[in-house]
């Protein structure tokens, strides 16, 4: 068979459509592609977005060749590239601290820059240059292991809809000032955080995700947040400061999100709604809230079930509710507080949209037990509850399987699955 | 009866049906609310009330073949159902975007003139998945692309940043090449006119000097020792070049096969060894005896400065000549002082004549070497 020469089926589509194929390939390749034919010789060097990562560059166990290597080809696509750049991404472990990314920043921000990711090694951390806040049309930063430092002058990001702050030094009045000066963000992330007692104003902010040490978290201004997300890890500093606190976290927390659909808090966020919340009356409904996750809930702790409980009744429309124990073995000797539950106040509400449950690392304490009867006894149109057990103990899953069995059961359809591997 | 079987039926044939157009000047028949999936028609219908009827179908872009078309349209169809989940959508992509690539990009090329952006997205993708991870030979294949970049292009520090060392080594490589086959050719020149120089000046010098008593032996020997010498000279200079290409062939060649920056770097000394042998070129030469007895040297001094004397008092004459015969090319003219001269371009095509020959290497004889050569203001006089 002869050579089958056809026309070109690909040089001659719209730029925009080899730009989208070009974007889809990794750099490397995107690059290569200039070898191609005299028509494809400069088709990468317009594409609108450059992600560099960690395969971008030939694999050396020496760190210094590679990042050498990695700045060498950065900056010669960049030298090379034509037109403006919206998404400019560095996930690179083996970079760190080279003057040449002041220069990449200067460069993206005289090239409209919309998106830009900065993701480098462990080691010193880089310092971002000012130029970066020149970035007048910034949508979306993201930023791992640097230090950030607005300057005074600084009126903010006015485009700027995504932050993701990780490992980031940078000083909390600072954080706090840069958050309320972009007026259009909508989601915020915070991660690795310590010391921190934050306040946060963003009239847009749709989604929080916030990890770290924070003492106090205070939603000053965010009427439209959707998603919540919050891991609170504890110093003695912090356990100290819960201590002396006399704040009603929970009201304080919760005051002003009223269109909160989904709520996720880890670690010792529920201890830190805990506080002070036996003291107030609750009276805020949450009709959109539809799910709520709580992670390392101390079920020994009755003042965090009354979080538990309290948020539960206060959002009619919960559909899904997810709450794992902690795995501590309880300490309290004495007789657990089972007046607690014949209280009352929580009995009369009905869960009446709930419908999936799951429950992990469930010790068979005697609270846990009490809790799942109490939903299994609310919960009117409940389809699944499953549980998964954290003691491998065949005698305390057995004492607890019993007692599920003996539970009365609101919804005819409720499937209780004990799962144990 | 009839009447009632006509009632239920008409709501399913009120169906509205949408006329449209392909390249190919085909009208077909397409249930609207498919149709109106793609955003293109979507306007023409809306904004222009287009489509209707067979009369006003509307048109579409050249790029939609009828056969594109209906796979288009089998897209819509699947996507337009509101009901379906992610999965499901997924899966029928998956399925959809397999066919040859030449109806991939023709796919992608119509979809993108209907503005489907979703159909748009799927099919780049699939075109990037082809080529990812292929070397650019199956991709020129698979494309049908012309492979028109020269070497050099495809060597260019653009691909450096993306195949490291041996690409570079051979772009060096090349360079070094290049600039040795430089050297080579000037050195040809060179030697060319200085063997021209050797030769033919002393013809020249004879041939004008009417009954001249002189011993021009005294003069030819001398030059031509100088001649001889010279071509050792350069015919030693010529093979330690060659010895250093080679060596750095060698090299090279060595580094081709075993990239080593080391290497490289007795690669590059080597260059730079050639080129100080040049340098040194120009001022060895002064130094190297001329191997004639003082006592004789002098004796030949003397018989050349009594002949320039007498040359330099025919001048005007010659001039004269010269201008007479309308020779205007290229001559070389020498002031009573004889230090300014003008040069012309050596690299310039070498004429038939031996006229040009001549004056050029008189020029070059000049310029070279002053201090081994005889340093008389000595005119050009051309033969006419």
């Amino acid at each position: 068979m002869g050579d089958v020469v056809g026309p070109d089926l690909i040089s001659d589509l719209p730029q925009s459509i080899i730009e989208s194929i070009l974007v889809q390939l990794p750099i490397r390749e995107a690059v290569r592609t200039s070898i191609l034919s005299s028509k494809w010789r400069y088709k990468w060097a317009s594409i609108t977005q450059l992600e560099f990562d960690d395969k971008c560059v030939p694999f050396s166990n020496d760190r210094e060749v590679v990042e050498r290597s990695v700045v060498k080809f950065i900056t010669t696509v960049l030298f090379l590239h034509q037109g403006p750049i919206h998404k400019f991404q560095i996930t690179n472990w083996k970079l760190q601290n080279c003057p040449e990314i002041d220069q990449w920043i200067l460069f993206l921000s005289r090239n409209n820059i919309k998106e830009l990711v900065l993701e480098l090694g462990e080691g010193e951390f880089f310092r971002i240059p000012s130029s970066l806040f020149n970035c007048r049309k910034l949508n979306r930063l993201e930023l791992s292991r640097c230090e950030l430092d607005p300057p005074h002058s600084f009126k903010g990001f006015l485009c700027l809809r995504s932050l993701n702050l990780h490992q980031v030094l940078i000083s909390p009045d600072a954080v706090e000032s840069l958050i309320s000066r972009c007026p259009l963000l909508e989601s915020l992330s915070l991660s690795y955080f310590d010391h921190l007692a934050l306040t946060i104003c963003a009239p847009n902010l749709k989604y929080l995700y916030l990890e770290g040490e924070f003492k106090d978290i205070c939603l000053e201004d965010t009427p439209l947040l959707i998603e919540i997300s919050i891991a609170m890890y504890m110093t003695d500093d912090i356990a100290e400061h819960f201590e002396q606190s006399s704040n009603c976290n929970f009201v304080k927390f919760f005051g002003g999100v009223p269109n909160l659909e989904k709520l996720v808090g880890l670690i010792y966020f529920t201890k830190y709604l805990s506080i002070g919340i036996d003291s107030v009356h609750i009276s805020i409904t949450y009709h959109n809230l539809e799910t709520i996750e709580l992670y390392q809930v101390n079920f020994e702790d009755t003042k965090e079930i009354l979080v538990i409980l309290h948020m539960i009744t206060s959002s009619p429309n919960l559909k899904e509710l997810q709450i794992s124990g902690s795995s501590n073995i309880p300490v309290a000797v004495d007789a657990p507080d089972l007046d607690f539950w014949e209280k009352g106040c929580f009995s009369d509400s009905a869960l009446n949209k709930l419908k999936i449950v799951k429950l992990s690392e469930m010790g068979g304490w005697r609270h846990e037990i009490e809790f799942i009867k109490y939903l299994l006894g609310r919960s009117p149109v409940l389809e699944t509850l499953s549980i998964i057990p954290c003691v491998f103990d065949m005698e305390n899953n057995l004492k607890m399987l019993i007692e599920l069995v003996k539970c009365r059961r609101a919804s005819s359809r409720a499937e209780v699955i004990f799962i144990n591997e | 009866m009839a009447e009632i079987d006509m009632a239920v039926i008409k709501p399913e044939m009120m169906k509205p049906y949408i006329w449209l157009e392909t390249s190919d000047g085909s009208i077909q028949q397409v249930e609207q609310e498919i149709a109106m999936y793609c955003p293109l028609i979507c306007q023409e219908i809306i904004q222009k009330g287009m489509g209707s009827s067979k009369n006003c179908a509307i048109c579409l872009p050249q790029r939609v073949s009828p056969s594109t078309l209906s796979l288009i349209l089998d897209y819509c169809r699947f996507h337009q159902v509101p009901g379906r989940s992610n999965k499901e959508r997924k899966s029928y992509d998956e399925r959809f975007i397999r066919m040859d690539t030449k109806r991939l990009c023709e796919l992608t090329s119509a979809a993108d003139s209907l503005q489907l952006k979703p159909l748009v997205d799927l099919t780049s993708r699939a075109l990037a998945r082809i080529i990812e991870g292929k070397s650019p030979e199956e991709i020129r294949e698979i494309f049908h692309l012309p492979d028109d970049l020269t070497e050099e292009e495809k060597l260019e520090p653009l691909k450096n940043t993306t195949d490291d060392p041996r690409i570079r080594l051979l772009n060096r490589l090349y360079a070094k090449k290049r600039k040795e086959l430089k050297e080579r050719e000037r050195l040809k020149n060179v030697e060319v006119e200085e063997e021209h120089v050797d030769k033919r000046s002393v013809d020249d010098l004879l041939s004008f000097i009417n009954g001249n008593d002189e011993d021009p032996k005294g003069i030819k020997t001398s030059k031509n020792k100088k001649k001889n010498r010279r071509k050792k000279e350069q015919q030693q200079k010529n093979s330690s070049l060659k010895e250093t290409s080679e060596v750095n062939k060698e090299v090279n060649g060595q580094n081709i096969r075993h990239p080593n920056s080391e290497a490289d770097r007795i690669a590059e000394t080597s260059i730079s060894n050639t080129e100080d042998v040049f340098a040194h070129k120009e001022f060895d030469d002064g130094d190297i005896d001329d191997g004639i007895d003082p006592a004789l040297k002098e004796k030949i001094d003397r018989e050349v400065e009594d002949f320039a004397r007498r040359l330099n008092s025919d001048w005007p004459e010659r001039m004269q000549e010269l201008l007479s015969t309308g020779q205007e090319r290229k001559t070389m003219l020498f002031t009573p002082n004889g230090n300014s001269f003008i040069r012309f371009d050596l690299k310039a095509p070498l004429p038939d004549n031996g006229l040009e020959r001549r004056q050029r290497i008189v020029s070059l004889d000049y310029e070279a070497d002053p201090d081994t050569y005889i340093t008389f203001p000595f005119p050009v006089i051309p033969l006419a």
